[in-house]
């Protein structure tokens, strides 16, 4: 039976409350990581206090672009190649992070468009197992 | 600090070059830099060289090694220098720094390269503490998308066209029919740029600089030994290099904090350029060219508004009316830069300084920029790697 393989570990999850990007915090400076970290590298912090976080799942799109020409390894996607849109996003609290935007329309995504974090697939493995990753999903308003 | 000159400029054209090795490639340019000066290569006090993670080194980016040994090992000191894309540009600064200190009196800088096919990986590490790495597999943003997120945000902000953005492809390679050691070298058209493949929307295959094989050297000495062998010897007039600032705003990998003042740069290019300005005492309008890394046409938009060489915004205009041409008020890449050129990572910052040396001697032929006395050489590179160099005459 297929099942639903997170593309890399500890990097994300779904949550009752939607998904969450798994990161770090420093209580310090409350500079935001992801992935995480052990101690804070933001160079004007006295003290490194790292605590994990959790981030999403509201942002805005601050640029985007989509990936017309298949990537080379080690990007991972289905074949025959679709292009797809992807974008680096705000999230409200405080995060720059880039992904996959999930939608049907990729030519229509654009900056400053307010998104939410999803997982969704990134592609199938060998095995027909489904590969998930984290994306951004525009939503209305 | 010593008065350091450059005497000597040399460069094997770039292209693709199967039959040749990446040390054919530097021995061309470093006789051309050596008979330029008018010196010979016992008389090289040290080697500063830019190490490539693609060709010769030997695996550990030895590649100053190699030319030391195909050209004659003298025993004399080699240092070479990793930085990424911007290691020729490292490795001039190193090598200013060999003079000016008093080190050593006659130094050759070279950056030699034979890049692999297709789009570079610019990590070299498949693991998933690599950032780089992780981008790929999680979300597969390989470099040129990296590039589109910047100019489309700078669309957003400015409305820039995607025309001006082939435009200054068009501009690029009108100049480079003028340059022999150009790769592409014959004209172009916005409709021949907007009908190239699309690579990561808003930038097209003829908006991104392809890789290259190549290789440049120069020579640089003191004062004293410069007055030996030439009457009009070119100045360091200031070099400077930089890494990049924690809050820069630009994602490098798969995140980072949101930018307090909500502007994205390159700091570590910004820091270089401006650094070198200030040692030198030279302000933007003191320079008559800039060469800076065009690895996509965006840079040529962004860059001089990043370091106070116009307003915010006024870049297009300067393109479009034609004042970043060698004839114009503002020339930007009199060589054709890395887009008529490509890329032969490690060498660039050398070909630079060639381009802006052979510019301040007058030698630039029909791509000259009119009486060309100071120019802004500039790179960027893996890791957050920025140089700048400024030459005057």
């Amino acid at each position: 039976m297929s099942e639903r393989i997170p593309v890399a570990s500890g990097l994300f999850a779904d949550t009752k409350d939607g998904a969450r990007l798994i990161g770090s915090r420093c209580a310090s400076c409350k500079t935001p990581y992801f992935p995480k970290v052990e101690f804070c590298r933001h160079p004007e912090c006295r003290a490194s206090k790292i605590e994990d976080a959790g981030f999403g799942p509201d942002g805005t799109i601050w640029s985007c672009a989509i990936q017309d020409y298949p990537p080379p390894p080690p990007a991972r996607f289905d074949k025959p190649y679709k292009p797809y849109a992807m974008a680096v996003v705000d999230l409200t609290d405080g995060l720059r992070v880039l992904g996959q935007i999930q939608t049907d329309d990729i030519r229509t995504v654009k900056p400053d468009t307010k998104v939410t974090l999803v997982i969704d697939t990134l592609c199938h493995d060998d095995a027909g197992n489904e590969v998930v990753t984290w994306k951004f999903r525009p939503v209305a308003g | 600090m010593r008065d350091v000159a450059v005497v000597g400029l040399g460069m094997h054209p770039w292209g693709k070059f199967p039959d040749k090795s990446v040390q054919q490639l530097c021995r061309v340019a470093v006789d051309a830099a050596l008979k330029d000066a008018g010196v010979a290569w016992r008389e090289i006090d040290a080697v500063a060289a830019a190490s490539s993670r693609f060709s010769g080194g030997r695996g550990w980016g030895l590649n100053g090694n190699d030319v030391v040994d195909d050209m004659g090992a003298t025993g004399i000191p080699v240092y070479n220098l990793s930085a990424g894309c911007a290691a020729g540009g490292n490795a001039f600064n190193i090598g200013t720094m060999l003079v000016a200190s008093g080190q050593h009196d006659m130094v050759l800088v070279v950056g030699g390269e034979k890049m692999p096919k297709g789009f570079i990986q610019t990590s070299g590490v498949e693991e998933t503490t690599d950032p780089e790495y992780l981008r790929q597999i999680c979300i597969g943003v390989p470099g040129p998308t990296f590039w589109a997120f910047m100019c489309r945000r700078r669309m957003a902000d400015h409305g820039t066209t995607e025309e001006q953005l082939a435009k200054i492809a068009v501009k690029a390679r009108q100049i480079a029919v003028h340059n022999p050691n150009a790769r592409f070298r014959k004209a172009t058209t916005v409709e021949e740029v907007m009908g190239s493949a699309l690579v990561s929307f808003p930038l097209r295959l003829f908006e991104i600089c392809p890789v290259s094989d190549g290789a440049a050297a120069v020579v640089i000495c003191s004062a004293e030994k410069a007055r030996q062998l030439t009457t009009k010897p070119l100045w360091v007039a200031a070099s400077a290099i930089a890494t990049a600032r924690f809050d820069d705003g630009i994602p490098r990998g798969l995140a980072g904090a949101v930018p307090a003042d909500g502007k994205a740069y390159h700091s570590e290019a910004a820091a270089a350029v401006r650094k070198a300005m200030e040692k030198a005492a030279i302000g933007p309008d003191g320079i008559d060219l800039i060469e800076l890394q065009d690895n996509t046409v965006f840079y040529e938009l962004s860059f001089p508004e990043e370091w106070g060489f116009c307003k915010p915004g006024e870049a297009e205009h300067l393109l479009e009316s034609g004042q970043t041409m060698p004839n114009g008020r503002l020339p930007i890449n009199p060589s054709g830069g890395f887009i008529s050129f490509g890329e032969a990572t490690t060498a660039q910052g050398l070909f630079q300084i060639c381009e802006v040396g052979w510019q301040l001697r007058g030698d630039a032929g029909e791509r000259q920029v009119p009486n060309a006395k100071v120019g802004l050489a500039q790179t960027l590179g893996l890791g957050g790697n920025g140089s700048a160099s400024i030459l005057k005459r």
